[in-house]
């Protein structure tokens, strides 16, 4: 064994405490960065990998079959920047009356497909067979899952043959709802072709326009009707995530800052430490370079043990963390797992950075002479200090907290990193109570909301072999109105509609009744007046290009409704419009209530009314509203309390290791105070203020900067707009709880250290000079 | 028995009793570092104790401070029996009764002269303007109130002990320890420590030192109490040079 070695195991053995520390601080900090990466990774590298598994297309374009031959658009695939294509198929648009297997009724669009394999949009069965003779359809799936058992359902689209399920598939470029075999498509009278392109160069829109543009170029005018890139595919499929990315993402980086600061500290800190210990071992004949190798080796051995456990703890919480973040978002074929490079990336990027932050002081180590190791013990203290000690000596404080106040002086650089840690442990904390009061203001009822239990009553569906209602809308609405404790009755009708200039449907929320306007819970702009004004989330604005004052044309089976949109719900769905029930009506006549909500006069017994409800009309299902937070709401709150704790927990550690290495360089002191009177209190007391100003300061600095992280992200949740008295959440007694949150911190790491130092032997420490 | 600020003064009008140490036992594991001691020391006495290294000198020393406690037997000291009293208790006692000298001094590295002798008078609530004011006075007492502003650094080794023996007496203390106060200084530095320790004992300081040096001893001194394995092996009066005891 090399006397490196041998010197690193002695000196490992002998700071037991030291070295648990290291290894706990990298093992928080290792958790906290696998799970920050693996859900910001998570975030597009899924669909990424699926789309590409897929080879899905860069571009799906629908073309009108009477301006175009298939003979023209198969010359396409031979353009310019076209790297492979498929098609044409034939494309039908089924109009579906009734809900089908979970699906509002609207429209389907059915795609001719021999097979799913091809050199674009190679579909994935999940299920089932594909389609090879007429009157069979494949049906896209937008999750994995195990849909067998709605195998062989019958779909009776209106004007045209029933089909059977005989599969159910998944196209990551959505290419159709569904699809029948060529022959069935062409007898569906099919009003367009539609051809997929995966282009040379596609990482942006413009490409992706460029690409098309030039694919199309000799086409006839107004052939092409529209198209689809995948990049508003990939936005939407990462559109539920959005509104939680910016927090993971402040996180994620907070984690990481704290992390390398409370390392670096730590590590520094076993290094400026060891001084007395670095002069032996030159006195004993070690070269510099082995003296920096022992240093090395010595934090290595806790870190790699720390990193290992942390990358393990990590791995294991990514999993559940990963489901929960993505739960109800269309994931298609994309595995949600946290990326397997961090499995080797973690063990050797951490312990790399551990052996950076203790190069530097190690370096010292280096340089400096064996005899002045050995008399200087620790590294020499700065005339700044000196002149803090002195004028802090003079003033009325307590003496022992004057000490105290005066302790962070003498070390700058170590004094600097500690505060850095508290600091972003207080922006955390403060971060994450702003958010927290943000979501939990806008999960809350809208402003103008009356108080009462509140009863959600859905309506059955033939679809899904339920029972209908026998009374029909407006007798439903009226047994709800009548039924004793009810307050106030709103419906929600959901359409699924076409968008005209657009391949994709979206669908259609119309509120009704005594809280519809309530219901629309509008943040930004109004709540539409009339049939020709709509609502639309920002994640729809965004992915149509569109901004408030735009109009679209809405269509229903042919119908077409030009609207205006006039505001923006805080979280509004990415492929949903919102509109009151006089829109409904200007595009159909026909029933399309899905829900009720009722809310009650304050004192009804829920559960009693919603059982009166479903006893009278058994198509109506009843049952008391959950007053929880959504899931948006709870996934963001928790997460950033994980990460709060953690990062806490990481920031006490670093002051933990602070006052450590502090009572140990002064021991001498110590000894020398209680031996002169310092009542062990006052120890307790001394130590603990060295941390508690800076916790005070840290404080200070960090809140605002807190605050100003959290309006940063509520102003840039792309998926969530919240109204101003949402991100004014700051009030004097919180803030004054939040500076108090540096100063905790602080005091939490510095307790055990405190007690240890005043329960030091003073005889064994005065002795031992 | 009545107490005064002195100890506990005899029927017999002798000066009161400031320490009483009885059948004193200290052990470290199996090592015996005090094995049964007796000693009292009367007000005003300057006493000297010596002995070869590991004989338990600096142990009862440290018990007479309330540093450490006894394994067994009782230390009295101003008439408070140490082993009654908690932590707290023992440093609010060596506070108002204690004074100790270090052979290395143990001045805070951080802090000037003044600052160090002031700090031992501030840490029982006096105003700093007044335990400077005190320490000033005391600086000059000894000599060394030019280098008030001075860090410990920067001063000889003799000033070092200076500014450590003003910051002993800063409480004025009924009882001075001294734990090899000598030790770490030059013989000319050594010998001014030595005529302080002298006129301060002249003025009615109790003074307890230890010591391997028989000069140090024999000049400061009126008695010696000689140890050896943890035993007082012979008590003498250094003037007559006569035991007055022999273990």
């Amino acid at each position: 064994m090399s006397a490196v070695w041998r010197a690193s195991r002695a000196a490992v053995a002998r700071r037991r405490l030291q070295t648990a520390v290291i290894g706990l601080v990298v093992f928080c900090a290792t958790t906290t960065v696998v799970l920050a990466l693996s859900v910001l990774t998570a975030a597009s590298a899924p669909f990424d990998a699926a789309f590409d598994g897929q080879r899905g297309a860069h571009a799906v374009a629908a073309f009108d079959a009477a301006r175009t031959t298939p003979a023209q658009l198969a010359d396409t695939a031979r353009r310019p920047g076209v790297e492979a294509a498929a098609g044409p198929f034939a494309q039908a648009d089924l109009d579906m009356p009734e809900d089908w297997l979970g699906h509002p009724p609207g429209r389907l669009t059915v795609v001719g497909r021999a097979d799913p394999a091809g050199p674009v949009d190679r579909v994935e069965l999940l299920a089932g067979r594909w389609a090879t003779a007429p009157g069979e359809i494949v049906v896209n799936q937008g999750f994995r899952g195990s849909p067998a058992s709605m195998l062989g359902a019958r779909l009776t689209p209106s004007g045209a043959p029933p089909l059977v399920v005989v599969g159910f598939a998944n196209s990551m470029s959505k290419s159709a709802g569904g699809w029948v075999t060529p022959e069935q498509a062409a007898a569906l009278h099919p009003s367009g072709l539609q051809m997929q392109y995966r282009f040379d160069s596609a990482a942006t829109e413009g490409r992706v326009r460029a690409g098309l543009a030039a694919a199309t170029a000799g086409l006839p005018e107004g052939a092409l009707e529209s198209a689809r890139s995948y990049l508003t595919l990939k936005s939407a499929y990462s559109a539920l995530a959005d509104s939680y990315l910016p927090f993971i993402t402040v996180f994620g980086v907070l984690g990481l800052l704290v992390s390398v600061l409370i390392v670096g500290n730590v590590v520094s800190g076993a290094v400026v430490s060891g001084y007395r210990h670095i002069g032996v071992l030159k006195a004993l004949g070690f070269t510099p370079r082995q003296v920096v190798a022992v240093y090395l080796a010595m934090v290595s051995v806790p870190a790699v043990v720390g990193c290992l456990f942390g990358t393990a703890l990590g791995w294991a919480l990514s999993g559940p963390v990963l489901r929960v973040t993505f739960a109800g978002i269309e994931t298609g074929t994309a595995a949600l797992e946290p990326p397997a490079w961090l499995v080797p990336a973690c063990p050797v990027a951490v312990p790399a950075l551990v052996a950076v932050a203790a190069l530097v002081p190690a370096s010292r180590a280096h340089r400096l002479s064996a005899a002045r190791a050995i008399a200087a013990g620790s590294a020499p203290r700065t005339g700044r200090g000196l002149r803090v000690q002195r004028a802090l000596s003079g003033t009325r404080l307590p003496r022992a907290v004057s000490l105290g106040l005066g302790q962070p002086f003498a070390r700058p650089g170590r004094t600097a990193l500690t505060m850095s840690a508290i600091v972003l442990g207080v922006v955390t904390v403060t971060l994450t109570t702003g958010l927290s009061s943000t979501m939990l203001a806008a999960s809350a009822p809208p402003e103008g909301s009356a108080a009462g239990p509140r009863v959600r009553v859905q309506v059955g569906s033939a679809a899904e072999h339920q029972p209908v209602p026998a009374l029909g809308e407006s007798g439903s609405a009226a047994l709800l109105r009548s039924t004793p404790g009810a307050a106030a009755v709103t419906s929600r009708a959901l359409v699924r509609l076409g968008l005209v200039g657009h391949d994709e449907t979206v669908f259609g929320d119309f509120y009704d009744g005594d809280e519809a306007a309530l219901a629309l819970h509008v943040v930004k702009g109004r709540v539409p007046a009339g049939p020709n004004e709509v609502i639309a989330g920002p994640a729809f604005l965004d992915q149509h290009g569109l901004k408030l004052g735009d109009r679209i044309t809405l269509d229903l089976r042919g119908r077409r409704l030009p609207v205006t949109v006039v505001g923006m719900p805080l979280e509004g769905n990415a492929r949903a419009v919102g509109a009151t029930a006089a829109a409904l009506a200007a595009l159909t006549a026909e029933p399309h209530v899905v829900e009720y909500d009722v809310r009650l006069a304050p004192g009804t017994d829920a559960a009693a009314y919603a059982a009166a409800v479903t006893a009278a009309e058994p198509g109506l299902r009843a049952s008391a509203s959950s007053t929880d937070p959504n899931t948006a709401t709870a996934t963001v709150i928790g997460f950033s309390t994980v990460f709060t704790l953690l990062l806490s927990v990481v920031a006490a550690l670093g002051v933990f290791n602070t006052v450590l290495l502090n009572v140990r360089e002064r021991r001498r002191d110590l000894g020398m105070l209680k031996s002169i009177g310092m009542t062990p209190r006052q120890v307790v007391a001394m130590t603990v203020t060295s941390v508690a100003g800076l916790g005070a300061v840290s404080g200070l600095l960090g809140i605002p900067l807190g605050m100003l992280a959290h309006r940063l992200i509520v102003d840039h949740v792309k998926v969530l707009v919240f109204a101003e008295s949402m991100k004014d959440v700051w009030h004097a007694p919180q803030l004054a709880g939040l500076a108090l949150a540096g100063v905790a911190i602080a005091v939490l790491g510095a307790l055990v250290p405190a007690r240890s130092a005043a329960r030091l032997t003073i005889a064994e420490v005065l002795h031992n000079e | 028995m009545t107490t005064d600020r002195h100890g506990t003064t005899g029927h017999d009008g002798a000066p009161p009793t400031v320490v009483d140490l009885s059948g004193v036992h200290k052990e470290y594991g199996d090592a015996k570092a005090l094995d049964g001691v007796d000693l009292q020391i009367r007000a005003g006495e300057a006493v000297a104790v010596m002995g070869p290294s590991g004989c338990g000198k600096s142990t009862l020393l440290n018990m007479v401070a309330g540093l450490d406690r006894p394994t067994a037997g009782t230390v009295r000291v101003h008439g408070q029996d140490l082993g009654a009293l908690n932590e707290t208790g023992l440093a609010l006692f060596r506070r108002r009764n204690i004074g100790m000298i270090f052979q290395f001094f143990n001045l805070i590295d951080d802090l000037p002269a003044l600052d160090n002798v002031a700090l031992a008078a501030q840490l029982t609530g006096t105003p700093a303007r007044q335990a400077r004011r005190r320490a000033v006075e005391l600086l000059d007492e000894l000599g060394v109130a030019s280098r008030k502003d001075t860090y410990p650094a920067a001063l000889s080794g003799g000033e070092r002990q200076r500014v450590a023996v003003a910051r002993a007496l800063m409480n004025r203390p009924a009882l001075l320890l001294a734990d090899e106060p000598t030790g770490a200084l030059d013989s000319r530095s050594g010998e001014q420590v030595m005529d302080l320790l002298i006129d301060l004992n002249q003025i009615g300081q109790t003074l307890l030192i230890v010591t391997h040096d028989p000069k140090l001893a024999a000049r400061c001194a009126g008695r010696l109490v000689e140890f050896a394995d943890g035993r007082v092996a012979r008590e003498s009066g250094i003037d007559e040079g006569t035991p007055e005891r022999t273990a």
